[in-house]
């Protein structure tokens, strides 16, 4: 079975021209970037990710300034924002290296405005504080992501919510709805159709909602005792035979 | 004084030097390419004539013993002698340096060329010592720095670009350092090239006309040509399956058959690794190690100072993966091999340097051990405490541990470097570019690691009242806290994730650094149900084996003893024992002949 950071580092979306890109030399080749933003482009509409594949971008532009496209790397920032438990957001800001400002004044750089605020979003969302994520992400101040970049990305809120359901998953038994209502920004019967759909139930009485057991919610107390491996014994019953 | 060591130096030498005949070797120079030109312009001969004279005057600056020690080296290079190089390579030139040339450069390639015959090989080599010299004793100006660049093109396009595999041969350790400094010189200079404030005029044209001097990109090629060419992933994979050596040779090739391709390339694997690291792309390099096993069986990690920045790498990239268990993992496995070994390295020349990079291994370790706490080695957690203590208990604290994170980070970190260049052809650009100067990038990958240590701050507070209870009130814990109970609840949140981690711990190990699994990294676990919070604390059995199985050693060791000890009464088996003692101590001679130990080793 692929393990989480398998399907990370490879996802099984990846056809073998990108894979042929990430991992070979061809990866350095400034003439294989738009192949790779067209793939970028195709995560965007249909909802996969494949992070190692836009680190190559970021890496292209790292080596040949000229290629930069401010677009690109905030479509790459605004996927990595959602790939929780992963810090690919960070890991794409450790390879912008800081660059001159734009002199172009007919073309402004988008960047430099919007990186605090999808900073800002990565930083809410990194400390779980997901009501504060949702007014900064509906604020006017948000607007031009919104209305320029995020609309573009299918599935962008959901998959907020998708990290919304990881950690509440993890944390809770039962929830209060109307705490979990503020977590996924959904109300009403929106909510209850979502929460349906993860397979949870909601009491209508007292509108707690039930989260199923998982690996991570059902915490023991254990003791934990040393198992002896073999190997540590070896010493042991190597001597014995030798001496028997 | 000079006269008395030299006296000193040809004593210890003379007889390993008696069959080479310096005065021969000089004697054939001035036959050898002075008179080759005879077309040239007269004032070009001139010129030549001049330079040959300066030669010839530094050439009779050179120390007899220092002539001698080249041209033994030159020897025992053009007989692949690995034995002798070594000597020469691990001792005679350090001897040397510090007898010698402790604060100025060793002869120029070109003072020492008639000893050598003019072989632009061995001065290709010799370069390679020279500048490592310059960069590690001296300050290399704009000079050394671009030419020890065209003396590293020079080697490896000997290396690579030759009809075939070259024949030379060069001990392992010399190999490693041959990418080590070419990786550090390359590190060097985009530091260096960074700081535009203290450049010359002339040295602002020279950048700017030489821009790809120790460019990003002709670094990365040289590794990844190197390591194509030796083939060295397909032989690794080949020793994983367990390929037999027949079926391996056919696999790597002309070039990856044999050994100084073979460490090269492997070393080049290790080089990016590092490189990656340096450029900010931390994934990248756990990638390009895929192949790599970490394991200290393994035949290529030989060579202790490769072994240590490989471990050293991969920790770090681990930290900023925010894969603190695995990056913990790392350093202990390494720190604790770096203390078995101790009493083997005092005498190595690397010795400071694996210490320099264990201290900073320590740091963070203890940096890890504050943000995922873990139960380590108990030798190895009692140095974190003694040297790191009193930052540690500071980490330990959340927020007000950001100072700690921060002076660890930048001491431990490796020495980033940016991309590309100042824009030093363009004036106007470059005038902007002081005024507003870029944040350093280990600034950046600072800042955006506090970012993540930032983010889990609350943890620690809420960890010391959880411990308290079994089960609470959310409401009453953030009375307790101060805090809001919705603000709380996150921050619950918060600790929930970070006491999970992808870990490599329970994967197949043959996936590469990458692999992992979500794993528990906590001993303190709890859950919220409703408004409740219930707190579950597992606990460390008492550990019983160690204790048994050292005792059980000893008795067997004490049995052994006494199995053996000669009985008191009958003198003859007393005799008997007596003889066979310096038997066995006769039977372990000194192997091989005599080595040449230039200066002889230290006792």
């Amino acid at each position: 079975m692929a393990t989480v950071a398998l399907n990370w580092a490879s996802p099984s979306t990846r056809t073998p021209l990108i894979e042929n890109l990430v991992s070979g030399v061809d990866r350095y080749n400034p003439n294989n970037v738009g192949i790779l933003e067209d793939y970028l482009y195709h995560q965007i509409r249909s909802q996969e990710y494949d992070c190692l594949a836009n680190l190559a971008i970021l890496k292209l532009y790292q080596f040949n300034p000229d290629l930069y496209n401010p677009d690109v790397v905030i479509n790459i920032l605004i996927k990595a924002l959602t790939s929780s438990p992963f810090p690919d957001f960070n890991l794409c800001l450790s390879l912008l290296d800081e660059r001159p400002v734009n002199q172009n004044a007919d073309e402004p750089d988008p960047l430099p405005s919007l990186l605090p605020l999808l900073t800002t979003l990565y930083n809410l969302l990194q400390q779980c504080r997901f009501p504060a994520f949702w007014a900064t992400y509906r604020s006017e101040e948000a607007e031009a992501l919104r209305d320029n970049y995020t609309i573009e990305c299918v599935g962008f809120e959901n998959a907020v919510r998708d990290i919304v359901i990881r950690a509440v998953k993890a944390a809770f038994k039962r929830i209060g709805s109307a705490r979990l209502s503020s977590y996924l920004d959904l109300s009403g019967e929106e909510m209850d159709t979502y929460v349906e759909k993860l397979g949870w139930s909601i009491d209508a009485s007292t509108g707690v909602v039930t989260v199923p057991p998982n690996l991570d919610n059902n915490p023991q107390s254990t003791v934990v005792q040393e198992s002896i491996q073999l190997p540590q014994l070896t010493k042991i019953i190597t001597h014995a035979t030798a001496t028997a | 004084m000079t006269q008395q060591r030299t006296t000193l130096w040809e004593a210890e030498l003379e007889e390993d030097l008696q069959d080479v005949d310096v005065n021969l070797a000089i004697g054939t120079y001035g036959q050898n390419g002075l008179y080759d030109d005879a077309q040239s312009r007269i004032n070009e001969a001139t010129l030549i004539a001049a330079q040959q004279q300066m030669a010839q005057a530094a050439f009779s600056q050179v120390p007899d013993v220092v002539k001698r020690f080249i041209v033994h080296f030159h020897q025992a290079v053009l007989d692949n002698n690995l034995a002798e190089i070594t000597v020469a390579y691990e001792s005679g030139w350090n001897r040397l340096t510090e007898k010698f040339y402790a604060k100025t450069e060793w002869p120029e390639a070109e003072v020492i060329a008639p000893l050598v015959n003019d072989d632009q090989i061995f001065l290709i080599l010799y370069r390679e010592l020279y500048y490592r010299h310059v960069y590690s004793r001296l300050q290399p100006d704009i000079d050394d720095r671009f030419h020890s660049y065209e003396n590293s093109c020079e080697l490896f396009n000997y290396l690579l670009n030759s009809d075939g595999p070259v024949a030379l041969e060069l001990p392992e350790q010399w190999l490693w350092d041959i990418i080590d400094e070419f990786i550090y010189q390359y590190q060097s200079f985009c530091v260096w090239r960074s700081k535009v404030k203290s450049k010359t005029d002339e040295e602002i044209v020279l950048l700017s006309e030489e821009s790809q001097v120790w460019s990003s990109y002709s670094v990365l090629n040289v590794l990844y040509s190197l390591i194509q060419k030796s083939k060295i992933n397909e032989h690794i994979i080949a020793l994983q399956e367990g390929k037999s050596a027949e079926e391996i040779t056919e696999i790597v090739g002309e070039y990856g058959a044999r050994p100084l391709y073979r460490m090269l390339g492997y070393f080049s694997i290790i080089g990016l690794l590092r490189v990656h690291t340096l450029l900010g792309d931390f994934t990248l390099a756990l990638k390009v190690m895929e192949n790599v096993e970490l394991s200290q069986k393994s035949t290529f990690m030989r060579v202790t100072a490769c072994h240590v920045t490989t471990f050293y790498y991969v920790g770090f990239c681990y930290i900023m993966l925010r894969r603190y268990p695995d990056a913990i993992r790392t350093f202990v496995n390494i720190l604790n091999f770096i203390l078995r070994m101790r009493q083997y390295h005092t005498r190595s020349y690397q010795y400071d340097q694996i210490n320099k990079t264990a201290d900073r291994m320590y740091a963070l370790l203890a940096m890890c051990s504050a943000l995922s706490p873990m139960r380590v080695d108990d030798n190895i957690s009692n140095i974190v405490k003694e040297r790191y203590g009193e930052q540690f208990t500071k980490m330990s604290r959340g927020e007000e541990g950001l100072p700690a994170f921060e002076e660890l980070f930048l001491y431990a970190c490796p020495k980033f470097i940016s991309a590309n260049a100042p824009p030093y052809e363009e004036g106007d650009q470059l005038a902007l570019y002081m005024e507003d100067p870029p944040i350093e990038p280990a600034q950046r990958h600072l800042s955006l690691f506090l970012s993540e240590v930032r983010a889990q701050a609350p943890v620690p507070t809420l960890r010391s009242f959880l411990k308290l209870y079994a089960s609470l009130d959310a409401a009453k814990l953030a009375n307790f806290l101060d805090a809001d109970e919705e603000e709380m609840v996150q921050q619950l949140m918060i600790m929930k994730q970070t006491s999970r981690s992808v870990s490599r711990f329970d994967t197949e190990h043959d996936k590469g650094l990458l692999d992992g699994q979500m794993a528990s990294t906590s001993d303190l676990d709890f859950v919220i149900d409703g408004n409740m919070v219930h707190i579950a604390e597992s606990t460390l059995g008492r550990k019983y084996a160690g204790w048994f199985i050292r005792n059980t050693e000893h008795a067997q060791r004490v049995f052994d003893s006494l199995r053996n000890s000669p009985l008191p009464i009958p003198p003859k088996t007393n005799a008997l024992a007596s003889k066979a003692a310096p038997e066995s101590a006769s039977a372990a001679p000194r192997t091989g002949g005599r080595t040449v130990a230039w200066g002889g080793v230290k006792a």
